[in-house]
């Protein structure tokens, strides 16, 4: 066990000095100065020269990535300040320390994530598990119809449509916005339930046509007919063996999209104007904001680093065949 | 943009491909008449109407991207030209169309434009264009490069596979949205003298480029697997047996055996392709103005969708209808090549 | 059940919800509502020279606004960060804006009962005392000014307040006070190039502080302007004991009603009250709020939406400078309710679509861009009539010396352009199907302009390059002298409403260097010597007339930028938002006056 988490740290350290590598030397590739972000409208060539000192920006690229990279576990020092692990360093955009950043906005997406997936998870589950149950009948024709419409939606087609319908034309609920749980858990829930609904529309369809399919194959294998077959009641044996079957593509699902999820939802937070991780990223490439984009990708990819660990120990819980190895 | 169109495609997966398209079932079926599979599916797939009405949706859209010229020959308007600005009062004060539901009229049959005035029926012709020609680039080159990756993998093994895993692994580390938003700036300065005009091919070079680059591990994984399970097969280890060349053994044994996932999955990866393209467009580092982009359609009707709603239908319905019909064709023909793996 | 008959069941759903879509699609046409909004008044009021009022005017408290109460906190929704809070790192309208609340300089703007604009003593006790033919600028300060701590306000402060700005870290205030004290360009950072962190300080014959209560100018040139200069944010006060440097930007204490209790950079700011801020001292601000309750992120949509629903709290929240949408205006102004609760007023901002005169040099060409120019459907694209008015020449309406109705271009006569006389023009120059390289920042509203600029550039005869430009850096890209463009369009606003912080700045040959604001590289002997001379003027309504004059020749005999549009702004507020005024210095509504209604 100790073995098996020991081993996926440190691939994931290894892929994640490759990704930040990657993006580095990608970024300072394109002729654009990045201190030109940071100079203001009078930029003169004295300020840009002191911008560059100030960022560490006149020494060779290597020696740039290798300070970024130390910094990253050791901390390092600005002209600006002393910045502690893990160090980022400072936005150009404004002078703030990216990590602290990144740190400030996580709640947002987090909360986002959390109410989204709780959303999509007992909906699209519990519609996906009355489908495959009752199979064929009414319920399973209609649900199965909605979910290939609702799926091929995409947020910013509803996200308007359903801003409109109950915040400004008819004004049933108050704009999306953010409030942290631990201030008022009620405005949390109330600010944060039209962009879980919007967000969760997709989800829902995809987790009802993912869990309806797996659980009918199930149900076709050969140790759930067997089951039947010895004349177990059709509950138990759903449940039992089925349900617990079908559970392996789910979660590896889950896994995936709760990965990318906590590293932002950039199209539902530019639809709903909130200040998550995913507005963040696209803030920084709209501005070039190299050292926020470099912190925002490594950020990303550690969560779906860390989520597909979790996917995998997961499987063991599940299927005692399979062992951590 | 897609991760859950992404997990759409995933989940299809499967369901789409349970076992290798047994040949014995085939023969099942198909052994009292004698015809080839190819044959059976075609049957099969011509059996099921709501298949081939979505087939028919799907290759009217194609035929509005390849036509899209003709038609704006034959409606006689096209994407560029500014009609609102040109003819006084089609517009008004605030730029937006004076006429009822968008400004539908005989001249524009989807209305006008608000703050520009071009024809929205061209625009979406030719937004559907472009979509469509950079999705099916996308689709060709991860088929291919899946195809490649995976078989080579599944097929040699040992270093090979467990190398290329690891660069699967890595691309699939990469946060695919993010990557798609930061890189297609960088892509396009790349290309680019900073003093010149970009070029409309540079901009879709580079989506082309940024989505295929992200694009082609889940099929290239699936695939390595079926082939790793494949090799072990009788016929295969026949043919090695026979003395037949590697390239002979994957073009004659492996690929045929392959079709299948290949086809099912590049459905579903067309669709996905077209909604990433639009949303890049929608985050604001897609195509520029005043290339017609079905993506930033959309970000200009949220802004105004209040005002005039009737600009988010036209390619809303159209982008609905589109992954509909798409994902549906998709399920017609999995089920028509794979009959036990309907639902 | 058979596979087909179940996918024709979902086919159905599809149809079905198709034409639900269809439902919410249809909309009524538009009624061709076109009453401009007339704000002529207003830049009256605002383009008059305002004059400098004396001891019994900079007195505290300010005059209240009738009906205000104190109590309640506003909501604020902001598209941008702030980026800086260090007042001498502020040079932008946003940030400085902000600073009305919570720092305070030696002078300010205050509304006389007469709503007339004074300027006034804000931490001194008037508005300076001038001696030595305009070169010594004398400031007294006032009584019971203290900083966010408790600790009384001196000279010394004042003192280290203006020595930081020479520090190397100081890269995007004004220079104005640093180059009269010490010269110009950036020469002035060699008197003190470390700042005042090393133990160094500018000599008595600069700037002088006989006592805790004194401070002395001693510009090297005569510099009438003084008092409008320091009334800008950039001049607020910093404590010496309190000074972070680098980090001050942040985290900056507090001297006006208001202090900051918690800021995220990118996310929200908490306002509350300066308990230490006495009203006795203080001749403009107000402290009726408890609060302000800012988040950023909010596009104009997202703010105009959520302000014009009026629901929740949005009733106590407004933006601070986030205009109304150019694309709901429109639908603010039909509507009953929301169109009672806009301001709008001018803004000091003209657009110019700049000519590079190092690579257009035949004024032949620069007259044909100028006259082939669609300023109406590049305003169309900005708000129309409400988010400006079509230039005719370079002066905006709220400078003292703004001509109404000239127009020496026909801009307004015909505001779409004149492609057929632009293309004469180009055809005497010899210069037909000129390829022409033309720059625009890469926002959703410039790729529209940019659109709308070629077409008219095109039928005018031009081979139009267009190139998108990150608008992050966009003013640092211009800003270089070979920047490799044509034709690019900026604004630029006046620091105080006189005619030498724009033609100065903007059209000065001798000031060309990277980062400069000459974006036209003019370069013109009778220009630069007039320029020259008239800065020397101190008698202010005396330099206006010739500030005119120059401006009619630059504008008539050399062309470098041809005129777009002077900017308005239209803003909307909650419904339970009291005080809401436009105010001609901050150019926005003025939040010192805000308060919630009960």
């Amino acid at each position: 066990m100790l073995q098996f988490f020991l081993r996926r740290t440190l691939g994931a350290a290894v892929i994640l000095i490759l990704i930040s590598a990657f993006t580095f030397f990608l970024f300072f590739s394109i002729p654009q100065d990045p201190a030109l972000l940071a100079c203001g409208k009078n930029c003169t060539p004295d300020s840009l020269k002191i911008i560059h000192e100030n960022l560490g920006l006149d020494k060779p690229v290597p020696v740039q990535y290798l300070e970024f990279m130390r910094g990253i576990v050791m901390g390092r020092d600005f002209a600006v300040g002393p910045c502690p692990a893990p160090c980022f360093g400072y936005s150009f955009a404004n002078n703030q320390p990216i990590f602290d950043t990144i740190l400030d906005r996580f709640p947002t997406t987090v909360s986002l994530t959390v109410g989204g997936a709780a959303v999509f998870l007992t909906l699209g589950l519990g519609a996906g598990m009355l489908a495959a149950w009752k199979r064929g009948s009414l319920i399973d024709k209609s649900f199965s119809s909605a979910s290939l419409v609702l799926s091929s939606m995409q947020i910013y087609f509803l996200g308007p449509v359903v801003l409109g319908a109950l915040v400004y034309s008819t004004n049933l609920m108050d704009s999306p916005k953010y409030t942290a749980f631990t201030e008022n858990p009620a405005a949390w829930f109330v600010g944060l339930l039209i962009p879980w609904m919007v967000m969760a529309t997709i989800f829902t369809a995809n987790y009802t046509r993912m869990s309806r399919s797996t659980l009918i194959e199930q149900l076709q294998e050969e140790h759930v007919r067997t089951a039947k077959a010895k004349g177990m009641s059709g509950k138990t044996v759903f449940f039992r063996y089925a349900w617990r079957g079908s559970l392996i593509p789910i979660v590896t699902i889950f896994g995936m999209d709760l990965g990318s999820l906590f590293g932002g939802a950039m199209i539902t937070e530019q639809t709903f104007s909130l200040a998550g991780i995913g507005r963040l990223a696209v803030d920084s490439v709209i501005k070039t904001d190299l050292p926020m984009i470099m912190g925002v990708m490594l950020f990303t990819a550690t969560m779906i680093l860390f989520f597909n660990v979790i996917v995998d120990a997961a499987y063991a819980f599940i299927d005692p065949r399979v062992r951590l190895s | 943009m897609t991760s859950p169109t992404q997990a759409a495609g995933i989940s299809a997966d499967s369901a789409a491909i349970p076992e290798p398209p047994a040949g014995g079932a085939v023969k099942k079926d198909g052994s009292a008449e004698g015809r080839s599979p190819g044959q059976l599916m075609w049957i099969r797939f011509k059996r099921d109407r709501t298949g081939v009405i979505s087939a028919c949706v799907v290759f009217f859209f194609f035929a509005v991207g390849l036509l899209a010229p003709v038609i704006s020959w034959l409606y006689g308007k096209n994407p560029y030209t500014t009609y609102g600005l040109e003819t006084p009062g089609l517009l008004d004060d605030f730029n937006f169309p004076t006429g009822a539901n968008g400004g539908i009229s005989a001249d524009h049959w989807f209305g006008i434009e608000p703050l520009l005035g071009r024809d929205v029926m061209m625009q979406l012709v030719y937004g559907i264009r472009t979509s469509l020609l950079i999705g099916l680039a996308v689709t060709a080159a991860t088929v291919l490069t899946a195809i490649v990756v995976g078989v080579t993998a599944g097929y040699m093994g040992g270093k090979t596979d467990y190398w290329l895993g690891r660069v699967m692994d890595f691309l699939l580390a990469f946060p695919s949205q993010l990557f798609f938003v930061a890189f297609m700036p960088v892509v396009v300065a790349l290309f680019v003298n900073p003093e010149e005009e970009t070029p409309t091919y540079i901009r879709v070079v580079a989506l082309f480029l940024v989505l295929w680059f992200l694009g082609w591990m889940g099929l290239g994984r699936l695939l390595r697997g079926q082939t790793l399970s494949l090799r072990e097969r009788e016929f295969v280890e026949a043919a090695k047996v026979s003395g037949a060349p590697p390239w002979r053994i994957v073009r004659k044994e492996l690929l045929p055996n392959l079709v299948t996932p290949i086809l099912v999955q590049a459905t579903y990866m067309l669709p996905a392709a077209v909604t990433s393209q639009a949303g890049l467009s929608f985050l604001g580092v897609g195509l520029l103005e005043p290339t017609p982009d079905w993506g930033r359609m959309f970000a200009t009707a949220g802004r105004v969708y209040e005002m005039d709603p009737t600009y988010m239908f036209f390619p809303g319905v159209a982008m609905v209808l589109f992954v509909v019909c798409f994902n549906l064709f998709g399920d017609s023909l999995r089920d028509a090549f794979d009959p036990k793996s309907g639902r | 059940m058979n596979i087909a008959k179940k996918r024709r069941a979902r086919a159905i759903v599809v149809a079905l919800a198709a034409g639900s879509l269809a439902l919410t699609g249809c909309s009524s046409g538009s009624k061709n509502t076109s009453e401009g909004s007339n704000t002529d008044a207003d830049a009256a009021k605002q383009q008059a020279v305002i004059p400098l009022g004396d001891a019994a005017a900079s007195q505290g408290p300010a005059v209240e606004v009738p009906g205000a109460k104190p109590g309640g906190t506003i909501r604020v929704y902001q598209r941008d960060n702030f980026d800086h809070l260090d007042p001498a790192q502020i040079y932008v309208s946003d940030e400085g804006l902000l600073a009305t609340l919570y720092t305070r300089q030696l002078t300010t703007y205050k509304t006389d009962k007469n709503g007339k604009k004074v300027l006034v003593g804000d931490l001194a006790t008037d508005s300076g005392t001038v001696s030595d033919g305009g070169k010594t600028w004398k400031f007294t300060l006032k009584d019971g000014i203290k900083f966010e701590d408790g600790k009384p306000i001196t000279s010394a402060d004042i003192r280290h307040s203006i020595e930081r700005m020479y520090a190397k870290f100081i890269t995007d205030g004004p220079t104005y006070v640093q180059q009269w004290l010490s010269g110009g360009g950036t020469e002035y950072r060699k008197a003190l190039p470390d700042g005042p962190y090393k133990g160094k300080h500018l000599p008595d014959s600069t700037l002088e502080t006989p006592d805790d209560k004194t401070v002395v100018f001693h510009f090297k040139d005569p510099q009438p302007d003084a008092p409008f200069a320091l009334a800008m944010a950039a001049y607020g006060v910093v404590q010496k004991s309190k000074d972070t440097k680098e980090k001050y930007d942040a985290a900056p204490q507090a001297t006006g009603p208001y202090k900051i209790e918690s800021f995220k950079p990118g996310k929200s700011m908490k306002l509350v009250k300066n308990e230490n801020w006495d009203a006795k001292t203080d001749p403009f601000r107000h402290q009726y709020v408890d609060g302000f309750d800012i988040t950023f992120n909010h596009q104009a949509s997202d703010s105009t939406k959520r302000l014009m629903a009026d629901h929740g709290e949005a009733k106590t929240a407004l933006s601070f400078t986030n205009a109304v949408d150019p694309l709901q205006t429109r639908e603010v102004l039909q509507d009953a309710d929301a169109s009672k609760r806009v301001v709008k007023g001018y803004q000091p901002y003209v657009w110019q679509m700049n000519m590079n005169m190092d690579r257009i040099k035949d004024k032949k060409i620069r007259d044909a861009i100028t006259y082939a120019m669609p300023n109406k459907q590049i305003l169309g694209l900005n708000g129309g009539s409400y988010g400006g008015e079509v230039a005719g020449g370079l002066m905006a309406p709220t400078l003292a010396g703004y001509e109404k109705g000239y127009d020496p271009y026909g801009k307004l006569k015909k505001p779409n352009g004149d492609p057929e006389k632009a293309k004469k023009l180009l055809k005497e120059a010899g210069k037909t199907n000129m390829k022409i390289v033309y720059a625009y920042a890469n926002t959703e509203a410039n790729q529209k302009v940019s659109v709308v600029v070629e077409d008219a550039l095109t039928k005018a005869g031009f081979d139009v390059q267009k190139k998108e430009v990150d608008s992050a850096s966009w003013y640092a890209q211009m800003g270089k002298v070979k920047n490799g463009f044509d034709l690019y369009m900026t604004g630029w606003g006046q620091d105080w409403p006189s005619a030498s912080t724009v033609i100065p700045p903007s059209y000065d040959g001798t000031q060309i260097a990277d980062g400069a604001s000459n974006y036209s590289h003019i370069n013109d002997e009778h220009v630069n010597s007039e320029i020259k001379r008239i800065s020397r003027i101190t008698d202010i309504k005396e330099s206006t007339k010739e500030w005119q004059k120059l401006h009619h020749y630059i504008v008539e005999k050399v062309n470098p930028a041809a005129p777009v549009y002077y900017t308005k702004q239209l803003q909307i507020y909650g419904s339970k938002i009291g005080g809401a005024e436009y105010s001609d210095t901050i150019n926005y509504i003025d939040p010192t006056r805000l308060y919630v209604k009960k």
